[in-house]
Parts: C-alpha cells; sequence; structure tokens
C-alpha cells in the first residue's frame, strides 16, 4: 500500500510585495515546504512505519514546484520518494484546480490507500483542497484531524471538534487534513539531507493527465487591501501603573465602560 | 437557466448564509441538511424552498454523507454556499467536485452582476484585494452564521429526503473538553493572547483582564493548536475565527497578517507587546510597548 503526502511548494504572503497597482512582487519571498504540509509528512512517516506503507510525497505546481531544491527539502522531511506534477499552467492553480490535478496524480500512482495533507498551504490558505480531492476521488475526508493510528481492520482519528474531542474509525481509502498542531515537525539533520539526495523522485507531465482543468475565474481588478486607519497612540509603558491609567482614560474617552460585561 | 442555491448546513446556524444566497444567488435558495432531525427542522424555517435531509444517526458524523450530498448537486447543478467550520468544508469539497465547479473563499463581498457571480476576494493573507468574476456553477466557502437581519419566525417548508449514499465512517467517542462555548463573533470585547504568555497557568491573568473588561478571551493560532491552552473556537485569524468587536486587546501576540486579518473590523485595537517592532504595534491603536507580566495586572487594577 502507499500513503501519499500533498505538499506545495511555497512562499510566505507576508513575504510577498504588494504594489499601489496590485500587482504582487513575490522576488523576495523565498518558496519553502508549506508550513503544515511538513505535519503532515511528519505523520505520514509515523503511519508508514506502522504499517510498512510507501510515503510519497506528492506536489502539484508552477515551474519551481519541480526545482531539484523543493523535492529534496521535502524527501529530508521523511518521504519515501517524490511525484510531482509541474506545469506552468499550474503555477496559479486554486483549490478547484490543485485538487483535480492531485486526484488525478494520485489514481495514476495507483495502490494509494491514504491522503494526507496539511491544514492549509501558507500561501493560498482556503483550506479547501484535501475536501475537493476527497471530492474527485470519491473517498471519505476528514479534516483537523489531530491524530491517526493505524491497525489492520482501519483507521482511528482523534480531533477536536464542536467543543469536545470526538474519536472516530474510518475504513480507508481516506484523505486527511491534519490540525496544524498534530506533531511538531522534526527539523530535518545532516543525515536526512543527504538520504533526500538518493530517494526517487519522478515527474509527471500534465498532459500525459489528460484532463481539462476547471475554469479559473476572470480577475477583473486587483488592490492592496484598505489598510484601516488606525491612531497608533503610544503610550509610555515605563511606569505600568500610569501606563494602565492613561488607558484606561482614553477608552472612557472614547466611550467605553465597564460595569460588568456589556 | 435557472440555478439553484444549496445552502449547507450541519448543525451550526446558517441563516446569514441563507440571506447571503438570497439576496445575491439570483435563483431558488435550498437547504442541504446533512444530520439528525433537528438540523433539518432548523433549516426549514430559515428561509430557504426546501430542504433535502440527508439524515445521519448519533454516531454517523457529517462527513459520511458527502457521497449523496455529491449526487444531490449534480442531478441539478447550482451554486453550493457552506460555512468554514472542518464537516462544511468536507461537504462543499465534494460538491465542487461533483460539479467540476471553481472555489470561492475568502470573499469580503459578493454581488450578481451581469448574471456572473462577482466576489471580493482577500488574498495573501488579508493583504490583497482581488475583483474576480466567476461563472455558475461555483462552490462558495463563506462565513455562516446567525442572521444578520432580525427575521420573523417562518413557516417550516418541505423537507424532503436526500440520496442515502455514505462513507465508512463512524464516531466511536465524544468528550467534552469542558467550559463553555463562545461566539466570539458576537463579542463586543475581545482580549486576544499569543505566545508571549509563558505557561497554560498564567492564562489567569488573561482571564482577570478580560473579566475586568467585560471581554471574552481569545487566542492566536499556536496557543489553541499545538500549545492546547484554549479551546480552538477561540483563536482569530484567516483560519480561525472573524471577530468585530468594539474593542480588541491584543496581548503578547506578534499580530502576523494571517492573525490580524480575523480583527481587521475591530473598532479600536490596543497592542500590550514588549518588541516595539511587532507588527501589531503598526495596527494598533493604542500602543503598550513593554512587559505583559506588569502591564496586565496593572491595567485590571485599573479598571477595577
Ligand atoms: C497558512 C497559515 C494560516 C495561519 N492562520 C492563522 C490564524 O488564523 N490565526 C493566527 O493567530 N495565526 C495563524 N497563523 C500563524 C501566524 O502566522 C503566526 O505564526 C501566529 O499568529 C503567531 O502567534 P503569536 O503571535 O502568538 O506568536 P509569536 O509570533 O511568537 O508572538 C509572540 C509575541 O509575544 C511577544 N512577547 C513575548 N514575551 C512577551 C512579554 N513578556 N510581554 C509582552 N509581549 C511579549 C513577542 O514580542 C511576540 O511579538 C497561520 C499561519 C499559516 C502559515
Amino acid at each position: 500500500m502507499r500513503i501519499v503526502v500533498a505538499h506545495k511548494w511555497a512562499a510566505d504572503p507576508q513575504e510577498a510585495v504588494v504594489g499601489a497597482d496590485g500587482a504582487v512582487d513575490w522576488s523576495r519571498a523565498r518558496p519553502a515546504v508549506s508550513e503544515y504540509d511538513a505535519v503532515a509528512i511528519a505523520v505520514g512517516r509515523q503511519l508508514a512505519d506502522a504499517s510498512g506503507a510507501e510515503l510519497v510525497g506528492l506536489s502539484v505546481g508552477g515551474p519551481t514546484a519541480a526545482a531539484p531544491l523543493a523535492a529534496k527539502a521535502a524527501l529530508a522531511r521523511g518521504l519515501d520518494s517524490a511525484l510531482i506534477v509541474a506545469d506552468p499552467a499550474l503555477a496559479e492553480a486554486d483549490s478547484a484546480v490543485t485538487a483535480q490535478v492531485l486526484a488525478a496524480a494520485v489514481t495514476e500512482l495507483g495502490q494509494v490507500g491514504l491522503v494526507l495533507t496539511g491544514d492549509c498551504s501558507v500561501d493560498r490558505g482556503a483550506r479547501l483542497t484535501p475536501a475537493v480531492l476527497a471530492g474527485w476521488l470519491d473517498w471519505v475526508c476528514l479534516a483537523e484531524v489531530s491524530a491517526v493510528r493505524w491497525d489492520p481492520t482501519g483507521l482511528s482519528l482523534e480531533r477536536e471538534s464542536d467543543g469536545g474531542w470526538q474519536s472516530l474509525t474510518l475504513s480507508p481509502p481516506a484523505v486527511l487534513a491534519l490540525a496544524a498542531g498534530a506533531v511538531y515537525p522534526p527539523v530535518p539533520g545532516m543525515k536526512d539531507v543527504l538520504a533526500a539526495a538518493r530517494k526517487p523522485i519522478r515527474q509527471l507531465d500534465l498532459g500525459q493527465l489528460g484532463l481539462e482543468l476547471i475554469r479559473a475565474p476572470l480577475l477583473l481588478a486587483a488592490a492592496p487591501a484598505p489598510a484601516p486607519d488606525r491612531r497608533g497612540v503610544v503610550i509610555d509603558a515605563m511606569d505600568p501603573a500610569l501606563a494602565a491609567a492613561e488607558l484606561v482614560a482614553r477608552l472612557s474617552h472614547d466611550g467605553l465602560t465597564w460595569e460588568g460585561r456589556p | 437557466m435557472t440555478w439553484i442555491n444549496y445552502v449547507i448546513a450541519t448543525g451550526r446556524p446558517v441563516e446569514g448564509l441563507v440571506e447571503r444566497a438570497t439576496a445575491v444567488g439570483g435563483g431558488p435558495v435550498w437547504g442541504l441538511a446533512v444530520g439528525p432531525a433537528p438540523v433539518a427542522q432548523r433549516l426549514a424555517q430559515s428561509g430557504v424552498e426546501r430542504v433535502v435531509w440527508f439524515e445521519t444517526a448519533a454516531d454517523v458524523p457529517a462527513e459520511a454523507l458527502a457521497r449523496g450530498l455529491a449526487a444531490q448537486v449534480t442531478a441539478r447543478p447550482g451554486l453550493v454556499w457552506a460555512g468554514r467550520t472542518a464537516p462544511e468544508r468536507v461537504l462543499l469539497g465534494a460538491a465542487a467536485a461533483a460539479l467540476r465547479a471553481p472555489v470561492l473563499t475568502d470573499a469580503v463581498d459578493l454581488w450578481l452582476e451581469d448574471d456572473r457571480l462577482v466576489a471580493r476576494q482577500a488574498a495573501l493573507a488579508g493583504r490583497l484585494w482581488l475583483t474576480l468574476a466567476f461563472d455558475r456553477p461555483v462552490a462558495i466557502l463563506l462565513e455562516g452564521g446567525p442572521a444578520q437581519a432580525d427575521q420573523p419566525t417562518r413557516a417550516s417548508v418541505e423537507i424532503v429526503a436526500g440520496p442515502a449514499l455514505t462513507h465508512p465512517l463512524r464516531q466511536v467517542d465524544w468528550r467534552p473538553r469542558g467550559g463553555a462555548p463562545v461566539d466570539l463573533k458576537a463579542a463586543r470585547r475581545v482580549v486576544a493572547v499569543g505566545r508571549g504568555l509563558k505557561a497554560a497557568l498564567d492564562l489567569g491573568l488573561i482571564e482577570a483582564l478580560a473579566e475586568a473588561l467585560g471581554a471574552e478571551v481569545a487566542c492566536s493560532r499556536p496557543l489553541a493548536e499545538g500549545l492546547g491552552w484554549l479551546p480552538k473556537d477561540r483563536y482569530v485569524g484567516v483560519s480561525g475565527q472573524q471577530v468585530s468587536p468594539q474593542l480588541y486587546c491584543a496581548v503578547g501576540l506578534s499580530g502576523q497578517a494571517q492573525h490580524l486579518a480575523g480583527a481587521r473590523t475591530a473598532d479600536l485595537i490596543v497592542a500590550i507587546n514588549s518588541d516595539p517592532d511587532a507588527p501589531v504595534m503598526a495596527a494598533a491603536d493604542y500602543i503598550l510597548c513593554g512587559d505583559l507580566y506588569q502591564l496586565v495586572p496593572a491595567l485590571t487594577e485599573a479598571l477595577s
């Protein structure tokens, strides 16, 4: 059996520069294995070890997804092998398109019992890709999973839901989106980086998958988000009591009152 | 062609979504209720024209019905609307794939123009606004929530059974976490705390301040997920709650774009942080640069 971890090579949007005309400059941002995908890879490693499955990383994206650095960074986190679908047509792919291509690649790979993903990608953060992917595969999907246990009869899961802890069982195949804090992914060491250099990397051609990609919405306009008008009043905090008194006075002046709960 | 607007409900209030779908969907609004009977009954009184009900036993999570829901929307395509909780997202994803539909997330505004759905989307962790036009069908992920307008009590509409196609999924146990569930969206005042807090025990300091302010306690994502010091429904941000209080007091949190995107519409923001260069300082109305362990008790004291 194979366990697939879907992971994205992406940059943090906070490092992008948004121009006054809404143009985005990514040149100063450095892509990496998207923050929460590292969680999925770490959980995948544990499950693969427990079940004897092969752990395959699957990354879909623009040409940068195929950079040797991208595959190695993910492999160093504990994958057994990497599968990449990189194409200029996928550079701006949203959840709908990414999920469609991921599903086709999972099918093409074959013998996959489980797909793991992070909670969301760092660049888009839509939290919808695993759900749409499961829809394409017609597999069961659960999000915000905080723990997964493998046993021969199926999977046992835990998650926080509706103000409580839920325990669940399901039979594979399944798509699971891990909670952001499911594990603290270990930082790869020198040994992991060296081992990554010897692991197999395979590229799948988007054309070979024979997909008619979901049409993207039409972009009519782009602009920087309006910056909220904040006062930026600095209150001297050298003396905490004086600072507190000043803040309270200012808030009262703004019309706030403190008689019990509003 | 008339497009149906489907609104997915799994138990959380969706009256607000029904309102939006009615206002901008440009077609009849149907409810897709996934869960036990009360979910369908509530939806039937929310303003929808009819309800398609996917009944689940008490030990079957809503996600198990994704297959039936997908079959329903393909039989009669349309726009699908759902809120942001985990089961709502899974059901919406199943519908989107079944319809081969594009998805719309993080919309700050949406309207119908020349028979297309146009949306302003907050991209790049809320830093960029895109205006996008969608052909229908489309899957829309939008904050659900209770009704915006004061709604009259409505007569219940017809409830019909949806296709009973399920995935093998069972809940075997549920343990309450303790503490009442919170609706941060409705809170007039919020004290949000971040990793500047050194230990879970120190939450007492924050709770005392919140009490004195008449505020709810909220937090940054790492405190709820990872550290687990507070329940998940208390973290604010792009992936968490979106709040709109009169006062947002950010204590020991750096204010990364992903966090502040959830408090963008607060009337007043107070930042308490020891780092003058923390992003939250540039986004605040009142800035107190110092140690929260001194400033928070002093503030609590000054309020009582
Ligand atoms: C895709 C994605 C989605 C995300 N979504 C969210 C989200 O929805 N919500 C969210 O909150 N985060 C989200 N994050 C995480 C976010 O990027 C930040 O990492 C997180 O908000 C930081 O939390 P923090 O401010 O508590 O911690 P830190 O960034 O570590 O900040 C701690 C702050 O405490 C201050 N401090 C330390 N000691 C003291 C002291 N004694 N007194 C006063 N101040 C002190 C420090 O100066 C610092 O500014 C997301 C991240 C990603 C990648």
